[in-house]
């Protein structure tokens, strides 16, 4: 086969790029210099440099929602990889029933974000909701989300935790499965205990899966959209707003396209920034895989 | 050391049992509360006996026929993204893993990194080209967006499951005289079927259940049943709980039994995904 | 344009359309020979034309041969698509929903004027429409919108619960209010726990209701923004008191409109203010637990303040997008459906009528008994802020503050403070 010439290959490669090109990647572009433009309905693009990026980043509401997002990001995300990473070394030890217990971990990847809202918002509500309820019957205090804006970052937090742990667990479980059993076996030889064995062992094997697994959830994290929209509207009075809403609200309630543009945008930066330091990372693996 | 036995058996019986309570009671309470008589669903103290009903099912087919339609539309869109996503990645994932050259390499990096802008960055210019080319308020629109969100991540797995398959039987193929579509339909294809299938899962999952892009292009025509499911919960009538129950119910199970039924291939797709691309 | 009844069929337009279908036939399923007619709207708006044997629209249909296909969407979204529509080249949508706080001298240009159209093919009785509503959709100059429903806004009350409380009659005075909701705050003899008042928290009608109690406003028609502040401080001052004395759901600031019919409904709340057409489905035996005793009076004044306060109202009017392609076949839909019979019918389908006549219609009063009370309310009504092109933002804004106030994070001193700092620069030059 390597002597085929490459415009053979074309029609075979054509039409993953053509759906690229034309749904990803032409419209931003359009989105770049839709950004350097004021625009709305009834009014035609006038040139304005980079006036929207400024106008945003001196906004307060932006300001908040990419701190929210930061926010959200970083606590969701860490506290995922924690739980994955106890979820795969629980796995690992030898559990009954593996492959059905399997099942259950990953059912929430089959949940839509919409129907995980209606499930949690119900389990939570601040009046009858059976978590609210068991939480008052322990005289433990309630998550307060509709009043108190840490509360409502954290059940936002919860619910994306509860959606995406079933990703980060694979990643992480499969990481520990590929290494060899001879490790632990030489670990405990040499007189380690479970917690050294871990250290000496687990953790920097499976040092390379965790990153991706960081930084994959990253980058997926910062587009969060539905959880937020669906369960705050980004309220009480904006204070749980993220990036992605404020990006919709511009476009989509105050029909600012160039501000709603230059957010976009500046989500485009974000995740790229993110991307390079995963692509560096691959670069690394596979340099180290080549030698 | 018995005791220690013991005590690690215990600590791996709580460790499950919060798995368990994690992971699956949000979608019992979903599920248990769709047959829970009205008055139930929001009794202080919570009632966990109660007599089932199938009142809300009946009202959800009685009041909400936009529901099913949306559930007709939501199949009719997660067939086709994943049809066009599978057969698009399998004829680039077989290139990519037969052929290597530096034009290739970088386009697939390209494909990579382009796959990392966040979508609703194109809900803006999406509305006047999908007006243009007059597939307004049409199933093709999500079909071709829930597809192309997935192809990278697709054309990846396959040239990871394709590089697993030995050229060796390409050539045998080629030199019985097969074209280049027959080998990849006729020996790749079935040998590459775990990778297929693993593509599918991840289509069918984000397809059957995305809220944005329906949110922001779909019509009456079109509307998804996540969508419906959403209005639900903001309409105009008040918020049924009862109703909104049996409808995510109904929206769930399929897509829930599907992933159970696949779950190795899905397994294997992350797997495979994650550390390869 | 397009109006050929069947009989009006000439060879020429047959072997035409029979061409065109030919060439068509596959994108166009086939019974469209009957003229489409696309309408976006709210889904409301299509649910008061009733359906069925209630259908009003079902003798013109069948008359003209017009099927209409609705497009239906959420207030916000289906202001979005239509402006979205109507900046297109051209749009299948000839008629369009717009509320009356929307149209900018921009956005109203992308809709045809309508009075030529009325001119030629005069909607009927055209002087019986609300004046008031009628100059909400006339943006320099031209009419661009012909007002189908207005929501103006009452205060409703559950006399049942009033009475178990011993309160022998509805409030007249802001204060009177404040303090039968806070006493309405308790737990009911069947068990369920009352909140004195609901309403919704991303709706600017709720803040500026209690500002005009006060005598004040928030943006007035020439755009003075908060022309008394005291009044809004007063205002904010009066909610937060509400809300700390648990006089408000504790979950206030996720609270939607559609909140407040279920816990009126449910007995939950013993007050709220939403627009008098909601009589109905307060009152309705199937979904509420107290029919025929929830009922509404004008939202009252402070004591304090004796000059005129004018009801927050919200209008919405049909349009026809410039570019639409069949105009005519639009007018005819809007005559119709702004015609005495309609709007009557409408009405008692739970639809503020645009008529000042379909007041005084008995088939209305036996619908809707608080229609008196309604008409009273109307006739001084105004918007909650005028349009300008940022109207949108300065109303979040507006309400974030608002909020923060309600729920004690900031002062109302503070809220006022930031109100005009923030919003003065968002109003028109």
């Amino acid at each position: 086969m390597p002597n085929r010439r490459p415009r053979d290959l074309l029609p075979l490669v054509a039409p993953v790029h053509v759906l690229i090109l034309g749904v990803i990647v032409l419209p931003s572009v359009y989105v770049l210099w839709l950004s350097l433009t004021a625009s709305s309905f009834g009014k035609a693009p006038v040139f304005v440099w980079l006036d929207n990026y400024a106008r945003i980043l001196a906004d307060p509401a932006f300001r908040s929602a990419l701190w929210n997002t930061i926010v959200i990001v970083v606590a969701a995300v860490h506290v995922e990889l924690l739980l994955g990473l106890l979820l795969a070394l629980l796995f690992a030890s030898g559990l009954p029933l593996r492959r059905l217990l399997l099942v259950c971990t990953l059912a929430p990847y089959a949940v839509s974000e919409v129907v995980a809202v209606v499930a949690w918002r119900y389990l939570f509500d601040p009046d009858a909701g059976p978590v609210t309820q068991a939480l008052h019957a322990l005289g433990l205090p309630v998550l307060d989300w509709s009043f108190e804006p840490l509360h409502a970052m954290m059940l936002i937090a919860l619910l994306t935790i509860w959606l995406h742990l079933p990703f980060t667990f694979v990643i992480l479980y499969a990481a520990r499965l590929a290494i060899p059993a001879e490790l632990y076996e030489a670990a405990k030889i040499d007189g380690a205990r479970p917690f050294q064995a871990f250290r000496r062992v687990t953790l920097p094997l499976l040092g390379p899966a965790i990153v991706v697994a960081l930084l994959f959830r990253y980058i997926f994290a910062f587009r969060i959209f539905s959880e937020v929209w669906l369960l705050t509207g980004g309220g009480p009075a904006r204070t749980t707003e993220v990036v992605a809403v404020y990006l919709y609200r511009e476009a989509f309630s105050y029909n600012a396209f160039g501000t709603a543009a230059a957010t976009a945008w500046i989500m485009v930066l974000a995740s790229l920034v993110l991307a390079l330091g995963y692509v560096a990372l691959l670069r690394r693996q596979v340099d180290v895989d080549a030698h | 050391m018995r005791i220690d036995r013991l005590a690690r058996g215990i600590g791996k019986g709580v460790a499950v049992a919060a798995l368990l309570v994690w992971s699956l009671v949000p979608i019992a309470f979903v599920v248990t509360s769709s047959f829970k008589p009205g008055r139930d669903i929001f009794a202080v103290p919570a009632r966990y006996l109660f007599a089932p009903t199938l009142e809300h099912y009946g009202a959800l087919w009685s009041r909400w026929g936009v529901f099913f339609e949306g559930l007709a539309n939501s199949a009719l869109v997660t067939a086709g993204a994943m049809v066009v996503a599978v057969v698009s990645s399998t004829c680039a994932g077989y290139v990519y893993s037969r052929h290597k050259s530096r034009v290739l390499g970088a386009s697939l990096l390209f494909l990579i990194v382009v796959r990392l802008i966040p979508p609703i960055v194109i809900t803006l210019p999406l509305f006047p080209i999908v007006n243009a080319l007059g597939i307004n308020d049409t199933h093709l629109v999500l079909i071709v967006l829930y597809a192309t969100f997935f192809v990278s991540l697709g054309t990846v797995l396959m040239r990871t499951f394709i590089d697993q398959i030995p050229r060796e039987l390409d050539e045998a193929a080629a030199i019985d005289g097969a074209g280049r579509i027959g080998i990849l339909w006729g020996v790749i294809a079935p040998l590459a079927l775990p990778g297929i299938l693993a593509v599918a899962v991840f289509v069918v999952v984000f397809a059957w259940n995305e809220f944005l892009f329906a949110f922001v292009f779909t019509g009456t025509a079109t509307k998804t049943a996540p969508l419906v499911v959403s209005e639900m919960l903001g309409s105009i009538d008040g918020v049924d709980w009862g109703i909104l129950f049996a409808a995510s119910t109904v929206q769930l199970v399929p897509v829930l039994a599907f992933v159970i039924v696949m779950n190795r291939h899905l397994v294997a797709g992350l797997t495979a995904g994650a550390t390869k691309g | 344009m397009t109006d050929t009844t069947p009989r009006g069929l000439t060879r020429r337009r047959f072997v035409a359309s029979t061409l065109g279908s030919a060439a068509a036939l596959s994108a166009v399923p086939a019974w469209a020979q009957a003229k489409t007619l696309n309408i976006l709207s709210h889904a409301v708006h299509e649910r008061v034309l009733g359906k069925d044997d209630g259908d009003l629209l079902r003798d013109w249909k069948a008359a003209n041969g017009v099927e209409l296909v609705f497009t239906t969407f959420d207030s916000n979204p289906l202001q979005d698509r239509l402006f979205r529509e109507a900046s297109l080249p051209v749009t299948d949508f000839a008629v369009g929903y717009i509320i009356d706080n929307r149209p900018t001298s921009a956005i109203a240009a992308l809709f045809e004027p309508l009075g030529p159209l009325n001119a030629v093919a005069p909607i009927e009785d055209f002087a019986d429409i609300a004046p008031g509503l009628i100059q909400g959709l006339t943006v320099d100059g031209n009419l661009i919108g012909i007002p189908v429903r207005h929501a103006t806004g009452g205060l409703f009350y559950n006399e049942a619960l009033l009475e178990e409380a011993g309160i022998a009659a509805p409030p007249t005075t802001l204060e009177e209010l404040i303090e039968q909701a806070k006493k309405l705050t308790f737990t009911a003899k069947d068990g369920t726990p009352v909140t004195g008042m609901i309403m919704a928290s991303d709706l600017a009608v709720f803040p500026v209701s209690f500002a005009r109690a006060f005598g004040g406003d928030y943006i007035t028609k020439d755009f003075k923004l908060l022309p008394k502040p005291e009044a809004m401080v007063k205002a904010l001052a009066a909610l937060n008191d509400m809300f700390t004395a648990g006089a408000l759901p504790r979950s206030y600031a996720t609270t939607k409109n559609d909140d407040q019919v279920t816990w009126m409904q449910q007995g939950r709340a013993a007050f709220t203010m939403i627009t008098f057409a909601r009589y109905a489905q307060f009152n309705n035996p199937e979904q509420s637990r107290f029919p025929g005793r929830i009922k509404a009076v004008q939202f009252p004044k402070s004591a304090t303040y004796d000059g005129p306060m004018a009801a927050v109202t919200e209008a919405w009017g049909m349009v026809i997008p410039r570019n639409a392609a069949d105009k005519d076949l639009a007018w005819a839909y809007i005559r119709e459906v702004a015609s005495r019979r309609v709007t009557l019918g409408m009405a008692r389908n739970g639809n503020g009528p645009v008529r000042v006549s379909t007041y005084a219609e008995p088939a209305f009063a036996a619908a809707s008994p608080v229609a008196g009370e309604e008409a009273k309310a109307l006739a001084t009504a105004r918007g909650a802020f005028p349009p300008f092109p940022e109207a949108a933002r300065a109303q979040q804004l507006f309400l974030e503050d608002v909020q923060l106030a309600v729920l004690g994070h900031k002062s109302p001193e503070a809220a006022v403070e930031s109100m005009v700092s923030r919003i003065t620069p968002l109003r028109p030059a």
